[in-house]
């Protein structure tokens, strides 16, 4: 058939010179062969039959149809917990060793029916929230079906609840899983551990070495640094549908919604109800109400009926007490609601413990100060208490409310101890995106003044004008604390003036030539800038005397994290425009420095080349404008702080070139500025730049004092 | 004729042969499809099936069940082990606060001890009633090896007992520990009852008691050309590999491979921007060298608990990687992004000066810990802990919100609150400041007047009408009463005012402008510098006008009324009743204060020359403006930097001034013009 085509493409360049006969042949050939490829395409898209579909689309079972694994009594049984098991003694990393980008890589077995010598099953097949949980792992970045590469193992073995499963045959399934290895590198999910009449705070299944997820672990059970505390998940998130209601003061100061209280703490709450009277509130079963689903969602006092979980919100506090079990689902309802969690359970490890700051979203009371509540909570600043409730609903949000969002926490806390370099920080964990999205982490936080003996590099950024340049180098080079001078030759088309031709200075003079000629090159990070102080001068800044360069090095080192430069410029809101403005010399403000001269940490060189935000440095290249607007915007985005504008310098203006310094020139400059500011703005999404009112000099400028005293005499005029 | 046969034969072949066609494909095509068996398809990873039934499938409890999981009663603490919970009566120190009763030793005791003891005695937690204490603190024995403790006499079990072991003590197990909390250097993880023991760090024999030696880093990002790693070797020694190392720390050629330079013994401090500590060595004190050094420490599965763990987030400053991955950690560290190394060295130099430098800091900040888990709800928040200056320096007692503290506006993204209070200290009845207030009041940033009123004679009953609230405090005539935080503050600014004080509206303004720019720093007109002289063998200062200065007088000042609460709960009582004898040095030592917390020197903003001839004569006694200290007042900057263990103060050499000042255009251009009349 593809012979047959081919013929045919050649065919009309043929077909003139054949005889009829053959014509008849070959358009009859054409148009069969047209017709079945016609015919063939029509096939392949007609709606089949359903049975037929299934071979096309994702595997659709049910769970009833799982293969059923039959377990011999005297299969092997793992070992208990070990409660000595740390990472280091307990997992296997070399599984992880090779695991790409800092992830772990998780693999889940397939789900299998285990049942019995004589048949019947060890445990129901799994539950609605286990399918969710392993549904969530196998959507996420951490999955992997290749059972060879993978770091960490889940059982498809459901055992989120003890009470439904059979202890001594859901080891013995667990042990004859084709990796399980006395369970090393195994995770298991169980929120309800124990049963009656003890409740142990983890699950009663033997494991081995393997990682337990547990909701309800005590101090005395949880292996720290190695098991995971994790939620009791409540089914009401999903099912119940709460608004976010916003923290502030409340109905009720304290509140306490569960039903199966121990009588002796019921009695401590209801005495602190007597004392307190309106503000504390102590709700019970209803126990007029009919059974069935809604009394899940009903409380009562005395005659009084509740709507749960709504009545949470009417709280400020939320008292959760232990039960038989340590971990309460009641927690999940109560963050849910942003009360405050008052948790009442000695020695219960928090879920997320281990990175979630627990102090910011609750208050610990021990079990027999319960009396004492009261006063404890009242002692909590009002503000406090809002930052609280806040940050209650926060944590819910991130990782309470679904499935989903407890098995990626359990996980990422996992994939944190594997790869403690690439791990996510307190603040990730713990700042809700409103504080993530306010604050700011100075890259150079720590206060030191740098040694003066280091000095700085000074970068010129050159294109041709050759006569200038020297005069810059030679003026630049009378300044005491210059240690390096680099010249970064951004014509493609010119060589460099020979080594002899180059003014003879004291420091070491480098030429950096750039393949490409772009504004970026003068704030690339170039290895020959030995020293962190940088100073960014143009090719024509010739009118800075040699004080006053000193003097912006000496200010430098005493704000190291900021731009420290001449002539300063402003930002403004243009209210009838409705947009950002760029406002020249004359003003009281600044929020900008030219970089026309100016100094700066090197650091701001390695984050305008690899971190700036969106696609301003292209743009930037593009236009051949503004490179300085878009340092100063980074600078003030990282830092979070201002500028600092030094001595009274105003305009970068060169006595020889008064020419070009026309009025419409300098109309279309402003324009474009003001262009620069906006785009900026909104790719930063913010306005970084800060406002300040003053200017940096030497102590003594302008001061009643003999000029020829002062560190600084010569230090520039406008 | 023949033509239209023609065609007609023509048309039946091509309906047969089309037919046919058809008949082929409608019917061959699916018998084809039904013979050969599908093959399999390469598939993307398959993942975990989407169940038909998944909605059908009962959830992991039932409705009730999560409600009635049976109470239990109230359980008794278990005696094997002890939790804060379980094991400490807070109770008793519900009303005092932390106080704490320090055994004195059986026999004689060696200096260090001493000095120990006397740090915790100057303290604000030291109490001399055993009954009164609600910490009592047992000192593990330093003595030569053989004499151990008898046990206490208020030992009780070891409750509400904390035994503190700086040096691994010669006798283990001095008693039984029972209740008793232990703090301990380097604990294993295994012993370790986390929020109940407090770890410390394994402190060498000659640590300094107070002070202590600062950080190393001289600069925030790492020298080029430095060693990317160096390796903890034998008794305090450190190995330093090439810049491009490979992985030589770990099959033990480096002294083969690259010929690295052995540190010679005793010149300790390791120079490489990663320090590689094994976690099985007991000579956890390589920590604390790399963390002085600025060298990110890079420990290999440590077997014992970082030191105040519970309090200090170890991840933003040094590295806990596992000692079975090599390579991965070896790759990780090369690859590191820039920021995350600025970050973690600059956390390790931040640490090491907060809590680390001295034993006087590592004793105070295990009692810090303790008082936090009394205070409970009202504890610092780990902010504090864990940025600078620290918590030492951030009393809880003070706000446990990070935004009333004058350090933490940058990570909140706040603001200090809008206006100002002025604070006016009067001596003398003599020297009503009358104009001064009608100044200050002037400001449109000033929100109240407070003056001080610190005569014999009681104050005037009326005081002039101004825009603002006035209110007259009575204060002890005790100089360091002007930093007393008086309730009566409702601004984070204050403006510190002598009744002397001349100064402008327009200088007031600016310089509270400044002062929102800078609020961890003092902002003030008047300075002096500090000098190290040669012929004394001590240090100087002067009022004398130089191109330099370290300290700004406190007699025209703005400053965060935080200072207030820190010169008076933080400082040693010694030090403030030597402000109080010599007025000067209240001076001094709140510029001590404040240059030993931000490590920056303070603000000067201008001051207009006019004032100087103005001003009246000075009072005997008062702080000496513009006049060469006493030679009294010369000597406290020594006994200061003695008591604080170094000298804080650093220098400026620079002024703020308003944008526009003294340049030659129109004054009319000029927002702060009054600030520049002659």
């Amino acid at each position: 058939m593809c012979a047959s085509v081919k013929y045919n493409i050649r065919g009309p360049a043929l077909i003139p010179r054949m005889k009829t006969k053959h014509r008849i042949y070959y358009v009859t050939l054409f148009s069969i062969v047209l017709l079945g490829l016609i015919a063939t395409g029509m096939f392949q898209f007609w709606p089949h039959s359903i049975e037929s579909s299934s071979d096309w689309s994702v595997e659709k079972r049910s769970v009833r149809d799982v293969p059923v694994v039959r377990l011999p009594a005297d299969s092997p049984l793992p070992e208990r917990g070990d409660l000595s098991c740390r990472m280091h003694t307990c997992f296997d990393v070399y599984r992880c060793g090779f695991n790409p980008k800092n992830k772990i890589k998780v693999y889940i077995y397939s789900l299998k029916k285990y049942v019995d010598d004589v048949g019947v099953p060890v445990s129901s097949t799994i539950s609605r929230e286990y399918n969710e949980l392993l549904t969530a792992i196998s959507d996420s970045d951490y999955y992997t079906d290749d059972i060879t590469r993978a770091c960490l193992f889940v059982p498809s073995i459901d055992v989120l609840n003890q009470n439904t499963l059979r202890i001594k045959e859901t080891a013995q399934a667990l042990a004859q899983l084709s990796r399980w290895d006395r369970g090393t590198n195994h995770l298991l999910f169980n929120m309800l551990p124990g049963g009656p009449p003890d409740y142990n705070t983890a699950l009663d299944v033997p494991r081995d070495r393997a990682l337990l997820a547990g909701g309800g672990f005590s101090t005395w059970t949880y292996r720290q640094g190695y098991d995971v505390s994790i939620p009791v998940y409540s089914p009401l998130s999903a099912e119940v549908d709460l608004p976010e209601k916003g923290p502030g003061p409340r109905q009720y100061f304290l509140l306490s919604s569960q039903t199966a209280l121990h009588p002796e703490y019921r009695e401590d709450l209801e005495a602190l109800q007597a004392k307190h009277g309106e503000s504390v509130l102590v709700l019970d079963k209803c126990t007029n109400l009919s059974e069935g689903g809604l009394a899940v969602r009903k409380r009562c006092h005395k005659h009084q009926v509740f709507d749960y979980p709504q009545v949470l919100q009417e709280a400020t506090f939320c008292v959760v007490l232990r039960g038989a079990r340590l971990g309460q689902a009641v927690l999940s309802d109560v963050l849910r609601a942003g009360c405050v969690p008052v948790i009442i359970a000695d020695s219960y490890v928090l879920p997320f413990s281990e990175v979630l700051d627990w102090k910011r979203a609750s208050v610990v009371v021990p079990e027999e100060k319960m009396s004492d509540v009261y006063s404890i909570l009242q002692s909590i600043p009002q503000r406090q208490i809002e930052e609280m409730q806040r940050q209650a609903r926060w944590f819910w949000e991130a990782y309470f409310q679904s499935i989903k969002a407890i098995a990626l926490a359990t996980l990422q806390i996992i994939n944190d101890r594997i790869y403690p370099y690439a791990a996510i920080s307190y603040e990730e964990w713990n700042d809700p995106p409103a504080v993530k999205w306010g604050s700011v982490s100075n890259p150079l936080f720590l206060p030191l003044i740098p040694p003066q003996s280091q000095g700085f590099t000074a970068i010129v950024l050159t294109y041709d004008r050759v006569e200038s340049l020297f005069r810059v180098i030679t003026e630049v080079s009378k300044v005491p604390s210059l240690s390096k001078l680099l010249v970064v030759w951004n014509n493609q088309n010119k060589n460099p003036p020979e080594d002899s031709l180059w003014p003879k200075i004291r420091v070491p003079l480098k030429v950096v030539r750039t393949a490409e000629n772009k504004l970026s090159n003068r704030f690339f990070p170039y290895d020959e800038i030995q020293t962190e102080a940088v100073l960014a001068i143009d090719d024509d800044i010739i009118m800075l005397t040699s004080d006053e360069l000193q003097f912006g090095y000496e200010v430098w080192r005493e704000f190291p994290d900021r731009l420290v430069g001449y002539p300063g410029r402003l930002h403004l809101w243009d209210h009838e425009m409705n947009k950002w403005k760029y406002e020249s010399e004359w003003t009281n403000e600044v929020s900008m420095v030219l970089t026309g001269a100016a100094f700066y940490h090197k650091y701001f060189n390695y984050l305008y080349t690899y971190k700036m935000p969106g696609d301003i440095k292209n743009w930037v290249d593009a236009h051949m404008n503004c490179e300085d607007i878009a340092m100063n915007f980074l600078v003030a985005n990282v830092t979070g702080k201002a500028v600092i504008k030094v001595t009274p310098r105003k305009k970068f203006k060169c006595p020889e070139c008064t020419a070009i310094d026309g009025l419409s020139l300098d109309q279309t400059h402003m324009v474009e500025r003001s262009e620069c500011i906006n785009k900026f703005a909104s790719v930063f999404g913010t306005m970084p730049l800060k406002v300040v009112e003053h200017r940096a000099d030497p102590v003594l400028y302008k001061d009643d004092f003999p000029e020829k005293l002062k560190s600084f005499p010569n230090i520039g005029s406008l | 004729m023949g033509g239209h046969m023609q065609s007609w034969r023509r048309k039946s072949l091509w309906l047969a042969l089309s037919a046919s066609w058809l008949l082929i494909l409608l019917g061959v095509f699916p018998l084809l499809r039904l013979a050969v068996p599908a093959r399999p398809r390469a598939r993307a990873p398959q993942g975990w099936p989407r169940w038909l039934d998944a909605e059908l499938l009962q959830s992991f409890s039932q409705p009730g069940e999560l409600l009635e999981d049976g109470p239990q009663p109230p359980q008794a603490p278990r005696g094997d082990s002890c939790n804060w919970g379980a094991c400490f009566d807070a109770s008793k120190c519900r009303d005092g606060g932390l106080k704490v009763f320090v055994y004195p030793a059986a026999g004689p005791i060696s200096e260090t001890r001493r000095r120990i003891l006397a740090s915790i005695e100057g303290s604000h937690y030291h109490t001399v009633s055993p009954a009164e204490a609600c910490l009592l603190l047992l000192l593990s024995s330093d003595t030569p090896a053989g004499q151990c403790e008898p046990v206490p006499a208020q030992w009780d079990g070891g409750r509400n007992h904390l035994v503190l072991n700086l040096h691994p003590a010669p006798c283990p197990q001095t008693v039984q520990l029972g209740q008793a909390m232990v703090a301990k250097a380097s604990p294993t993880v295994d012993t370790f009852r986390a929020g109940f023991d407090v770890a410390l760090p394994l402190l060498p024999e000659a640590h300094p008691l107070r002070g202590g030696a600062p950080g190393q880093l001289q600069q925030h990002s790492p020298r080029p050309g430095v060693a990317l790693l160096a390796l903890a070797g034998e008794r305090g020694r450190w190995y330093t590999a090439g810049t491009n190392s490979s992985a030589c720390p770990w099959d033990g050629h480096c002294e083969q491979d690259h010929g690295p330079k052995q540190t010679p013994p005793g010149a300790l401090l390791p120079n490489a921007t990663f320090c590689l500590i094994p976690g099985r060595s007991p000579d956890a004190w390589h920590f604390l060298q790399a963390l002085q050094a600025g060298c990110i420490p890079v420990l290999l599965s440590p077997h014992w608990e970082l030191p105040f763990s519970e309090v200090i987030d170890w991840t933003k400053a040094a590295i806990v990687a596992d000692e079975r991955l090599p390579l991965q950690v070896l790759t990780a560290l090369q690859e590191m992004p820039l920021t995350r190394v600025l970050a973690l060295r600059q956390q390790t130099q931040f640490l090491w000066d907060a809590y680390f430098s001295s034993v006087e800091k590592v004793i105070h900040t295990t009692l810090e810990i303790i008082q936090d888990r009394i205070f409970g709800a009202s504890a610092r928040p780990s902010l504090l802990w864990n940025s600078p200056p620290g918590a030492l320096l951030a009393l809880p007692t003070f706000s446990t919100s990070p935004v009333d503290f004058p350090f933490y506006h940058l990570q909140q993204g706040s603001r200090p609150v809008g206006r100002f209070s002025a604070l006016i200290w009067v001596e003398a009845p003599g020297q009503l400041p009358l104009k001064l207030i009608q100044v200050v009041a002037g400001s449109q940033h000033c929100a109240q007047i407070l003056v001080l009123w610190s005569c014999e004679k009681p104050p005037p009953p009326r005081w002039p009408e101004t825009a603002v609230p006035l209110t007259v405090i009575g204060g002890h005539r005790k100089a360091s009463d002007r930093f007393f935080p008086y309730s009566a503050v409702s601004t984070d600014a204050i403006l510190s005012l002598d009744a002397h004080s001349s100064l402008s509206t327009s200088e007031v303004d600016f310089a509270f402008v400044v002062w929102q720019s800078f609020p961890e720093r003092m902002v003030g007109f008047l300075t002096w510098s500090h000098f190290w002289d040669e012929t004394r063998g001590g240090w100087g200062y002067t009022a004398e006008k130089a191109n330099e200065f370290s300290m700004v007088l406190t007699s025209a000042v703005f400053y965060h009324r935080y200072y207030h609460t820190l010169f008076t709960h933080s400082l040693p009582r010694a030090l403030r009743s030597l402000a109080d004898e010599t007025p000067t040095c209240a001076d001094v030592l709140m510029n001590f204060l404040v240059a030993a917390v931000t490590k920056v020197p303070p603000i000067k903003v201008p001051y207009g020359s006019r004032h100087q001839e103005a001003r009246p004569p000075l009072a005997p006694g008062s702080p000496g403006l513009r006049q060469e200290p006493q030679p009294a007042a010369q000597d406290c900057i020594n006994q200061m930097a003695a008591a604080f263990g170094h000298m804080p103060l650093v220098s400026s050499h620079l002024r703020l001034d308003p944008v526009l000042y003294k340049d030659p255009v129109s004054v009319l251009r000029k927002k702060y013009r009054s600030l520049e009349k002659p």
